[in-house]
């Protein structure tokens, strides 16, 4: 069976055959191995040695600890990849852009308006989380169609703090 | 010596102190908010105490709770440690009126060091050099826009009552400054309950070098060399290292004893520091910070010395007998601050439950850390989780070492600055000792999520073995049907890359 593994921008290929593994096309050894109970797994691919920590999180994907360093890995086997290739993808809605929080914070003040026309890099809502302020700003152009914090309110990692549309969006008039 | 010291504070520098309390038989006095019933400070210490809820305001700043803390514990001394009441005069002269001792210098100190404008006159008037700018608060954006012009841009605006990198801004362009007035006075406020500012110029790249200071009762100050706090984000100091690669000892001499006047001016008690920019061979004061510093490992290590037990030994009216001369440091030492950020998202703080704790040991590891197994890291403090420090004969095999023990370190559940202290590790200007306090922005690359192919490759084929093992296991119980051809996973079981369990 032939897997799919993301990490971060790169996609590899792994093979797995009876008692042989391709990463990429390349043949090598592997042998993985478990420290019971400890989620702390031995991995020798050929012969070098890695020590990794791997855990799996809330959407399926891997989460792995090795060498100082924290990966997210998503793989996905070429059966089920070919599946979802055949499935159609729900379109998006519309140009309506939002800015998320990126981390859980305290909002300490927004610094724009519904209706306001904003370019990229201009300061929308600073949140501060550790004692630090946190300008959060826009990545794009675009009018401010909703706000949905205040200055005080605490916000969630993710939350929308900010709608937005993108410039010439016809559909929205006046209003705001 | 006392028998009973109360520690107000939290976090690695209490368990710090805790660890020098034990060392020194003296019974320690925990306190805690209600998010931190279960830190590792409450279950170290001898006797614990929760004096409110999570916000610092409401706890680790009620100074009229900690005292009666003291009280009840039969407390006759109280720590600070830094950062929360550390430098706050009215801490320091609260303890004294409450007959304790605190560990650390007079409330008058304290002031004259912590109001940053007052701290450039005194440093003036006693000789040591300073920045150019005011030695006044500004009292609003006009005035900030005329000084500004003045001693000319780039300025940098900072907290009258500051430290940390917190109310501080520095600003390119005038008309960038009515706005960086307001957001400096609005943390400085929040963060020091004390909103004014001042302003000075900004030297462009200088290195953060400082030196460390120690007064007793008898009116002797001694240094102990310099510190190399160049690697900072936003002002936060990220890497530490003693000694600096750019210090002689002749400059040594010369900066520890500009440092022991700075002291001596303010009738210096405790452990202190002197912060200097340093460029091109000149060195100017930035400030003093009248407490034990988050680095100061690094010095311990290079001059063989216990701080925070001379800190004790101090406040207890103890002389210090060390000779000036023989303080000579010995080989290098580096500490990389183990924070809740993420680097490669811009150093955002992450939060969430420890569940898997690896440390490093081996010859010259040393870890300060305040983090258990189990432990909930939270909005409401600093996101320092520890220190990781390294001690070896040179720089080189200093860093070659901190580079080993962070492979060795595991910290999961939150995110952490880890893979950012790896990077800098093999980076070339940091090993040739070219830094300076704008290191991350000329070096981008060390804040991207790139990993080697030998890594990436031992990545994917984990997870591919993993899931097929899943797969296996889910496909092994009996379902009728539907199997596709050409797989069996039943043949497969056993073979070398499946593994064992």
């Amino acid at each position: 069976m032939r897997y799919f593994v993301t990490i971060g921008e790169k996609e590899m290929e792994v093979e797995l055959g009876p008692g042989e593994i391709r990463v990429d096309g390349d043949e090598v050894l592997a042998d993985l191995v478990e420290l019971d109970g400890s989620e702390v797994h031995s991995l020798l691919l050929g012969q070098s040695s890695h020590r990794i920590l791997v855990a799996r999180n809330g959407t399926g994907d891997w989460a792995l600890h090795m060498s100082g360093r924290h990966l997210r890995a998503r793989v996905v086997d070429e059966r089920t990849r070919a599946i979802r290739e055949l499935t159609p993808v729900k379109e998006g809605s519309g140009n309506a852009k939002a800015l998320r929080a990126p981390m859980p914070g305290l909002v300490v003040e927004v610094a724009v308006q519904v209706g306001e026309e904003v370019v990229a890099g201009q300061g929308l809502v600073i949140v501060e989380a550790m004692k630090m302020e946190n300008e959060l700003k826009s990545e794009g152009k675009g009018r401010i169609s909703k706000i949905f914090v205040e200055p005080g309110q605490i916000v969630e990692k993710g939350e929308v703090l900010v709608e937005f549309e993108a410039p010439g969006d016809p559909e929205k008039g006046s209003e705001g | 010596m006392f028998d009973t010291l109360l520690i107000a504070n939290r976090g690695e520098i209490a368990v710090r102190v805790i660890r020098a309390c034990r060392e020194m038989d003296i019974r320690s006095v925990a306190i805690f908010s209600e998010a931190d019933r279960r830190a590792l400070h409450v279950l170290e210490a001898d006797e614990a105490y929760c004096v409110g809820p999570p916000p610092s305001a409401e706890s680790y700043l009620r100074i009229d709770r900690i005292l009666e803390v003291a009280e009840k514990a039969g407390a006759q001394a109280i720590h600070p440690g830094y950062g929360f009441l550390a430098e706050r005069a009215p801490f320091s002269r609260a303890v004294k009126e409450a007959g304790l001792v605190f560990v650390g210098p007079s409330p008058e100190t304290i002031e004259a060091m912590g109001d940053k404008t007052e701290a450039r006159r005194r440093m003036q008037a006693a000789g040591v050099p300073i920045v150019p700018g005011v030695t006044e608060t500004i009292s609003s954006p006009d005035a900030a826009g005329e000084i500004a012009q003045e001693i000319g841009f780039p300025v940098l605006l900072k907290a009258t009552a500051g430290g940390g990198g917190k109310g501080m801004r520095i600003v390119q362009d005038p008309a960038d400054l009515p706005r960086a007035f307001e957001a400096a006075g609005r943390e400085a406020q929040a963060a020091f309950g004390d909103g004014s500012v001042y302003l000075e110029r900004f030297l462009d790249a200088p290195r953060h070098i400082e030196i460390q200071v120690m007064g007793d009762r008898f009116g002797r100050v001694l240094h102990f060399g310099e510190r190399e706090c160049s690697i900072q984000r936003r002002h936060q100091k990220l890497i530490e290292e003693a000694p600096s690669p750019v210090v002689t000892p002749d400059l040594r001499g010369e900066m520890g004893a500009a440092a022991v006047r700075a002291a001596e001016a303010v009738d210096y008690l405790g452990a202190g520091t002197v912060e200097f920019l340093f460029k091109d061979g000149e060195f100017f004061f930035l400030e003093m910070n009248t407490r034990l510093q988050v680095e100061h490992p690094v010095t311990e290590l290079v001059y063989g010395v216990d701080l925070v037990d001379l800190q004790l030994r101090v406040a207890a009216g103890e002389p210090l007998t060390l000779e000036q001369e023989a303080l000579v440091p010995t080989g290098h030492s580096i500490e990389c601050r183990i924070t809740s950020e993420d680097p490669h998202q811009g150093f955002l703080p992450s939060t969430g439950r420890i569940d898997h704790l690896r440390l490093p040991g081996g010859p010259g590891v040393r870890w300060d850390g305040g983090i258990i197994n189990g432990f909930e890291v939270g909005l409401h403090y600093d996101p320092l989780l520890g220190k990781l420090i390294v001690h070896a004969p040179s720089r080189g095999a200093a860093i070659r070492r901190m580079a080993r023990a962070l492979d060795e370190m595991v910290v999961r559940g939150v995110e952490t600055c880890i893979p950012f202290h790896r990077k800098v590790m093999d980076e070339r200007d940091f090993r040739d000792g070219n830094l300076s306090i704008q290191y991350l922005e000329e070096h981008p690359h060390l804040m991207d999520g790139e990993e080697e192919e030998d890594i990436l490759r031992a990545a994917a084929a984990t997870v591919a073995i993993l899931q097929e093992k899943e797969r296996n296991r889910l496909r092994i119980t009996p379902v009728s049907g539907g199997e596709s051809p050409g797989f069996s996973a039943w043949k497969r079981a056993g073979r070398p890359f499946s593994g064992r369990r």
